[in-house]
């Protein structure tokens, strides 16, 4: 850093990350009278910087709004070195974090993804049970406007979300006739997207386009549910703030955090307290950047298990086409129903845990185009692009399979030898392969959904057997656990060795379930930050 | 790139681009040609406005060979440069699909706005729908004791 830094006044708590997390702490935080500082290395994002509503949305989800940060390369992004890896992670540097283009679906985790120790024999039980977090689910789905619906065979008893669920239009109705003939699980998908105008949120116009940012403000991406209330309350955010290291005094607790701003200028945010949100692959980069005389293998570390168990769900999906119309650009982008059928472990099956199925549209032309590369071209283009595009567009739907990633010590994120971000401080390398339960579970499911598809009515299909865009969900990183020789954090996200230091991101997931994993991150963080208001000065 | 410099694409290099976007989207099966709605001219400008990072492998395609037709170059360049290849492709397709007349062709409105209508709610009940997967009951475990028999 260099010399002329500037210091600035000490916060009760600084929060580093103002995506779901960091978000969701620092409303509770500040809401509650402490003096909150969240640094962003991204800025905030105006919806008419989306295309959502204009003809170039295809064309601009392709690079300007690809979720990958390597394809994408904007200012705030850092790069992360991927040779090692079979899938890509995904996430945007924003205030709103990858909310701003996530695609909503907004599922709890089932009972048994908190025992899998106990029920199936693998990974670890988390340090709290289902029951333990539901009202907190229950909380955060109501600050977020979640559109769904109550009843789900799949959960013991739950609330009902504040909105009613979507319509599950053509496409949802073709996949629910084939897994009732099927006799098998599914279910109206639940949506962080409000069916009906919510505290501010727009009516969903189901344009179909969330995941390149909502040009209508109706998502709950966490910059219009949660920084308004935050600020309102008293915290500051401070954007375009890249974190370079978290300090610590000889004590060994944290004492605040180095960061640059956008003119190069470096500064010091002193803090009574720290909380990581920076998801993850950032919050493990973050503390292996903070390392020190006192704590060599970065911060909180002690355990070694900094960085280690990254999960990513490995992404599968069976596209079915149909002989009818099916409006299959029709949003929500995300799913029209969900299925559980097979997501809890079958011994006969070979593998343990399973996956959550969403039946999801399929988009616009540019997209299906785009799907038929790496054929010859006489196949790819000519006349056949038109038969095939007649034949297709409109008439599809996907059966997208999201396979539960179980932890494993050699799928980490570690510090890049040479790659930097712009302002010189080490990226990321994601090393990581799929195991061989996921391959088996992954190759069941795939089988079982072209079945499904059979079942709706779809005379072709196409199938992905793994996506390598596909990192939207990235967990375990600085796990949670009551044992400080196995875990980085304690149950409300407290580093074992750094008593003021906390980690409220997935990266505190000890499994990574087969869903996608915001509900939970926010459930995590509400709890956490709940804790730390109900336990400050003791 | 291309609206700041718009004469970066000569005429030969737009006619170039027609001849391989004519071979790669022809008119055929009710579709018009890639050339008749103008992809060489406004539609190549907008797509490279939008994604400028296409413009050289584009210009290093149209620039590369001699005289040839179209599917010639479009063969060539698939088999001796498929970034160039790939990013005529993008371009000529994209700019396509963007076209008012051929999404009208296609019976593609767009990603417009349809919020939902009353008539539409619940429609997952229709027929019963919904209710085969009450009846069928339950599916999860529900949470066991904490280190109780795993496998």
């Amino acid at each position: 850093m260099s010399s002329g830094m500037e210091s600035e006044g000490a916060a009760d708590v600084l929060v580093i990350g103002a995506g779901a997390s960091g978000a969701v702490a620092t409303r509770v935080l500040a809401e509650a009278g402490m003096k909150v500082v969240c640094l962003e290395q991204g800025d905030w994002v105006s919806p008419d910087e989306f295309f959502g509503h204009t003809p170039d949305w295809e064309l601009t989800s392709q690079k300007i709004w690809h979720p990958n940060p390597n394809v994408r390369g904007r200012p705030d992004d850092y790069p992360v070195n991927t040779e090692e890896s079979d899938v890509n992670p995904l996430m945007l540097a924003a205030v709103g974090g990858s909310t701003v283009i996530y695609a909503a679906h907004w599922h709890r985790f089932m009972p048994s993804d908190f025992r899998v120790r106990t029920l199936d024999g693998v990974a670890d039980d988390w340090p709290f049970a289902y029951e333990d977090l539901a009202p907190f689910y229950d909380a955060i789905d109501t600050e977020m406007g979640v559109s769904g619906l109550a009843g789900d065979p799949a959960y013991p008893e739950t609330a009902s979300p504040p909105l009613p669920p979507f319509p599950i239009g053509r496409i949802g109705r073709r996949a629910a006739e084939g897994m009732n003939k099927l006799g098998w699980h599914w279910w109206p998908a639940p949506m962080a997207i409000p069916s009906r105008p919510y505290r501010g949120l727009s009516q969903c116009a189901r344009r179909g386009t969330c995941m390149q940012g909502c040009p209508e403000q109706a998502k709950a991406s966490v910059d219009l549910t949660h920084w308004p209330a935050a600020l309102k309350a008293g915290a500051r955010l401070v954007t375009g703030a890249r974190v370079a290291r978290i300090e610590t005094d000889r004590a060994g607790r944290a004492t605040g955090a180095l960061w640059r701003d956008r003119a190069g200028v470096d500064h010091f945010q002193a803090a009574e307290a720290v909380i990581v949100c920076c998801n993850g692959v950032g919050t493990p980069r973050l503390l292996l950047n903070s390392a020190s005389a006192r704590f060599p293998d970065g911060l909180a570390n002690g355990s070694g298990m900094v960085g280690r168990n990254l999960m990513m769900h490995p992404y599968a999906a069976v596209v079915g086409y149909f002989d009818e119309p099916l409006d299959s650009w029709l949003g929500p982008a995300g799913q029209a129903i969900h299925s559980l059928q097979f997501y809890e472990t079958d011994a006969d099956r070979g593998f343990v845990r399973g996956a959550k199925w969403n039946a999801m549209p399929t988009g616009g032309p540019l997209g299906m185009r785009s799907a038929y590369g790496g054929k010859p071209l006489e196949e790819a283009w000519g006349a056949n692009l038109h038969k095939t595009t007649a034949k297709r567009f409109g008439r599809s739907f996907e059966w997208g399979i999201i396979a539960e990633d179980l932890p494993d010590e050699a799928n980490r994120v570690v510090l890049d030898g040479s790659l930097t971000d712009g302002d010189g401080f080490a990226a990321p390398k994601i090393v990581y392969r799929n195991s061989e339960n996921t391959e088996k579970l992954l190759a069941f499911h795939l089988a079982r959904a072209k079945e499904a598809m059979e079942a709706a009515g779809a005379y072709e299909m196409t199938t992905t057997e793994l996506m390598r865009d596909c990192g939207w969900h990235l967990m375990g990183t600085a796990r949670m656990g009551r044992d400080p020789e196995t875990s980085v954090v304690d149950e409300y996200g407290r580093a074992h060795d750094v008593p003021n230091l906390y980690v409220y991101d997935g990266s505190v997931f000890v499994t990574s379930s087969g869903f996608n994993p915001t509900a939970t991150i926010c459930a995590i963080a509400l709890r956490s930050a709940m804790n730390l208001v109900e336990t400050r000065g003791r | 790139m291309a609206k700041e410099d718009p004469i970066r694409f000569t005429a030969a290099d737009r006619a170039r681009f027609a001849a391989i976007a004519d071979h790669l989207i022809p008119e055929a099966e009710g579709m018009p040609a890639a050339s008749a709605v103008e992809v060489q001219n406004a539609g190549l400008d907008h797509v490279l406005s939008l994604r400028p990072e296409l413009a050289d492998s584009v210009l290093r395609g149209l620039r590369s060979g001699g005289e040839e037709d179209g599917g010639a170059a479009a063969e060539r360049l698939n088999r001796e440069d498929p970034d160039a290849m790939g990013a005529i492709g993008l371009v000529a397709s994209a700019a396509y699909y963007m076209h008012p007349e051929v999404r009208r062709r296609l019976g593609y409105p767009g990603q417009v706005q349809r919020p939902v209508t009353p008539a539409e709610e619940d429609d997952f009940r229709k027929g019963g729908l919904l209710q085969a997967v009450i009846d069928r009951g339950p599916i999860y475990r529900p949470t066991p004791e904490e280190g109780g028999a795993g496998g």
